[in-house]
Parts: C-alpha cells; structure tokens; sequence
C-alpha cells in the first residue's frame, strides 16, 4: 500500500475518530452525509448512525482509506457505508475492518453500498482481521453502471468466532467485475456469499473464492452468476481443508437466463497432495514449510492493513 | 569412498517389487547415464533415492557419503546433497521466484539463466511447456546447490532445440557436480559424455559399461533383450 495518504475514514468504536478529505474526494459520516446530501439517502436502509460515506468526484491517482476498529468491549457496531464514484472517475481504495486485540467481544456489522457510475474505475482492497471472540457480518452491494470495471478483494486471516461475508454485485452493459475473497480460518464459523448479476450486454463477472481451513475450522462458500443478458462469467471456489476437524461445503451454482449468455464454474474441495508436499520436501522444505509456502500462495500476496494512516502487518495484532 | 553406494537395494511400491537387489556406485565428479525401457524401475530409483514415503525399502541401504540414509527423510537427504529433476513435476500455485527464494535462501541467484525471467511470476510448472518445466527443474537444483543430481528423462518432452538448450545450461551450471541422468530415449547421450552407461530392466542393473555410445547402438540396433547377454 501506499504511504500516500490522499483520504481516509478512520472509526473507533463507535465514533469516527478522523477525516481527511481533499478537494477531490468527499468524505463524511454517514450521518453527516445523510443529512447534507438528500439524494444520498436512497442509498442507506435507515438513518444511518456509524459509518462512512465516500464520494470520488475526480480522479487522484492517490488511495482512498478506511479503518472502522473495535478498540473496546462489548462494541455493537453498526456501520452504514457508501461508497460513490463518479462517472469516468478511477479511484483506488483500501479499507480494514479489525479488532485491535483479543477477547473484546465485539460486534461488528457492516453495510456497504458501492456505487460506480457509468465508464468509473474502481480497485478496492478489503481487509478484515478480528479476534476469536468477535461476531462480524459485512454486507455488499456493488452497483456498477455501464462501462465501468471493478477490482474487489477481500481477505481475512484473522477470523473471529463468526464471519458472514455477503455480496451482491450488479452489473450493467459492458461493466466488468473481478471479484476475489480469501479467507483463512483456525477455528470458527465462517460463510462466504456471492451473487453476481449480469444484467446487461457484454457484462462480464469473475468471482474467486477461496477456503482455507485449519484445526476445526467450519465453512460454507455459495457462489453464484446470474446471467439476465448476453453477457460473460466465471466463477471459481476453492477450499483448501488442512486440519482432521474442518470442513469446507462449497457451493457454485449458475443461473442462465438468456440463451446468448456464457457462464462458467469450477469447484475444489481437498487437502495439499502428498505429491505437492514431497517435491517442496524435496527441495530442502520441512513438511510445514511446504504446506505454508501452498497456503500462502494459494492466498495471494498478504495485504497491510492501515490503522491512522499506519501500515501495519496483520501478525502485529495479536 | 563412494559419493553414492546403493548396495543391494529392493524396493516395492504398494505391495508390488520393483527395484530388484540393485547395487550401484558413484564417485564424486562422475556422471552415469541409467538407461532402460519404459517401467525398468529407472524412475522408481530417483523417487526411492530421494525418500518419497511410498517408495519402501525392503531389502539392502543407500550411503551417501558414507552415511545410511535409507530411512531419512526427504528433506535431510536434500540438505545433505542430494537433488532431483522430475520428469513430471506436480503444479503448485505458487510463483516460481517465490520457491527459488525459498530453497535458495540467499545461496546464490539464478535469474540470469536465459528463458526463465519470463517463468519467474508464473506459478510453478502451471501451464508450463515441456522446455519451461525443464528449465524450471533445472533451476531449483542449481538454486540448491546440491553435490548429487538425478536427473528423469531429461529429453522427454523437448525438441532437439530445447534439449541442447537445456543440456548447456545443465553442463554450464552443474560442471562441478555429480551426475545420474536417467533416460529411455538417449538423446541426451548426444550432449553429455557419461563416464559410465548402465542399463536397467525388471528393477536390476543388467549391464554396465564406460562406452555408453557402444551400449546406446546396442539398443538401438537390437533393443534392449541384446543387453540380457552383455
């Protein structure tokens, strides 16, 4: 990540703690947002209490931040975000939701409206890192007008005793979404969903979900591509069960609503091969190593996470 | 003493014999050329010398360096020196520069080999053509630095151009090394001049000689049943 910092929403507890917004991005609480900007509340559910709003009016070329944090006990947080990007605008976005220690017995839930217009650009990082004892639920909306294209990850290697993880992407004429989320489990309960809808000519949606299941970790992953127009999709779920007591259900399910439509999936559930673990051995790899040295590239790269500006490696939390 | 001595060795693999009271020596510096027909056991060799669970002694023992290895595990063989080339490698979703990393742990840096910038960000052997898995092969084993080298079937998969290309980096980088190569085709005789040739069938060594060209015509004049009455 960048040490740039071009805007950032930072939230502990329940309170936001800082803004920083330039000229070209305009950052308000929710509440604020709600009350300044009518328009905006189309957007929200109800009167929204916690959370961000966002709204990249011009290109920077600079990364937007957010960080809503449990720093405290028993925290109910219920934060109401959006996230809007002009038309033709590009914008590159990171955002961490964490706990900043053990045992704080959170509650954290998140409700996202990410909103491109027509021809926007948007490559958006999301990094969740919690205690065990935490609850989290983190709800998405992806609205994506024509033209525009997403990049959207989400990773989680620090998951709390319950994760639910649920997105719903829609995609408009010639938009393009490259979706991916990652997550790896100890122990808990952890469920992954994705709707991605194609709904309009020459859509095209990538999903990527990926499993890894340690000790007596439990997950379930639905994935899902509705096809409503002439459009193209992929989706791919994968999990990887490393301990005797986890399990993995993963589920991809296409729905074809348009005969000039082209959906495709595939789906993996199983442990690290023998076959893979003996040539890492032998090249010089303990059994461990080579079983890390899958995980993490089964993974992908490991992302910062950014507290008040700070990179931060996630291992530091705990 | 030998760099490596295989004294007397069987193995089975799921219940089933296939390396048959093999004995087999290798000075340090020499290179050996194994040579033998589809399943003779030449593979089997590799994966028993380099420890692969399955592969079960059950009968004689490995020395390397003087010291018995026949029950190590994979790994301690490796850091003791010994490598291998696979012929069919699995796919690992890992980039390739990563694992240089890992095994190298800052030995040496072999990204100037030619061909395999391109290779570096790609995961290992995912997609790879047979001259890129080779090279890939290659790579690992001189990033490890090892004493004693199998090499599998070198010149399977590969065009002619592949296969020199492939030799002179092997000879370049592996001048100094010991060498086993195991191949059913000899092509690779072209580019290498073994100190010894054997051949194997049914799990024994049946033939053994210094003149590997003499032994390759043998074969390829009369097959491999000629070899029976060397």
């Amino acid at each position: 990540m960048s040490d740039v910092k071009s805007a950032s929403y930072t939230q502990v507890d329940n309170e936001q703690a800082e803004i920083v917004a330039d000229e070209d991005v305009v950052i308000l609480t929710s509440h604020q947002a709600y009350e300044k900007y009518p328009w905006s509340r189309e957007y929200y559910d109800e009167e929204p209490k916690e959370g961000y709003f966002i709204w990249a009016r011009r290109t920077t070329g600079k990364p937007i931040s957010t960080c809503v944090l449990i720093c405290s006990q028993y925290v109910t947080q219920d934060a109401q975000n959006v996230i809007l990007i002009d038309e033709g605008v590009e914008a590159q976005m990171e955002s961490a939701c964490a706990a900043k220690m053990k045992s704080l017995f959170g509650k954290h839930i998140g409700r996202s409206k990410m909103i491109l217009k027509d021809n926007a650009k948007l490559e958006y990082k999301h990094v969740h890192s919690w205690g065990e004892d935490d609850d989290v639920q983190s709800t998405t909306d992806l609205i994506m007008g024509k033209g525009s294209e997403v990049i959207y990850s989400q990773k989680c290697q620090r998951v709390p005793k319950s994760l639910r993880l649920i997105n719903y992407n829609y995609i408009e004429e010639s938009a393009s979404l490259n979706y991916s989320a990652t997550v790896i489990a100890k122990e808990g309960s952890v469920e992954m969903y994705d709707d991605t809808f194609l709904n309009g000519k020459k859509a095209n949606g990538i999903s990527r979900v990926r499993m890894i299941a340690r000790d007596n970790a439990k997950f379930t992953g639905k994935s899902q591509i509705i096809a409503n127009e002439a459009a193209t999709g992929h989706m791919d779920c994968m999990g990887l069960i490393l301990g005797d007591d986890s399990n993995i259900i993963a589920i991809p399910q296409l729905v074809n609503n348009c005969e000039d439509a082209s959906i495709t999936h595939e789906a993996s559930v199983g442990k690290i091969s023998e076959d893979v673990v003996n040539y890492l051995r032998s090249r010089g790899l303990s059994e461990d190593e080579a079983i890390d040295l899958v995980v993490n590239g089964f993974m992908g790269e490991e992302e910062d996470i950014v507290i008040d500006g700070v990179k931060l490696d996630s291992s530091l939390f705990m | 003493m030998s760099l490596l001595k295989i004294d007397n060795l069987s193995t089975e693999v799921d219940g089933k014999g296939i390396l048959n009271k093999l004995n087999l020596k290798i000075e340090k510096g020499e290179t050996h050329v194994l040579v033998g027909p589809n399943a003779s056991g030449k593979s089997t060799l590799l994966y028993t010398l380099m420890g692969y669970p399955e592969y079960n002694v059950t009968e004689g023992k490995l020395l390397f360096n003087d010291e018995d290895i026949t029950d190590m595990e994979i790994e301690e063989r490796t850091k003791r020196g010994i490598a291998g080339v696979y012929q069919n490698p699995p796919a690992i979703n890992v980039k390739l520069s990563t694992l240089l990393d890992k095994i190298s742990e800052g030995k040496k840096q072999f990204k100037s080999i030619e061909g395999l910038e391109g290779l570096l960000d790609r995961d290992v052997n995912v997609g790879y053509s047979g001259g890129e898995r080779k090279l890939s092969e290659v790579a690992q084993v001189i990033s490890l630095d090892p004493d004693f080298i199998i090499l599998d079937e070198l010149d399977a998969g590969l065009d002619i151009e592949n296969l020199e290309r492939i030799s002179q980096v092997v000879k370049e980088e592996l001048s100094d090394k010991t060498l086993l190569i195991i191949t059913h085709r000899g092509r690779a005789l072209k580019f290498f001049e073994p100190d010894y040739a054997h051949v194997m069938m049914n799990g024994e060594i049946i033939c053994s000689s210094k003149d590997s060209q003499k032994i390759w015509k043998t074969i390829e004049e009369d097959g491999y049943e000629r070899c029976k009455e060397c």
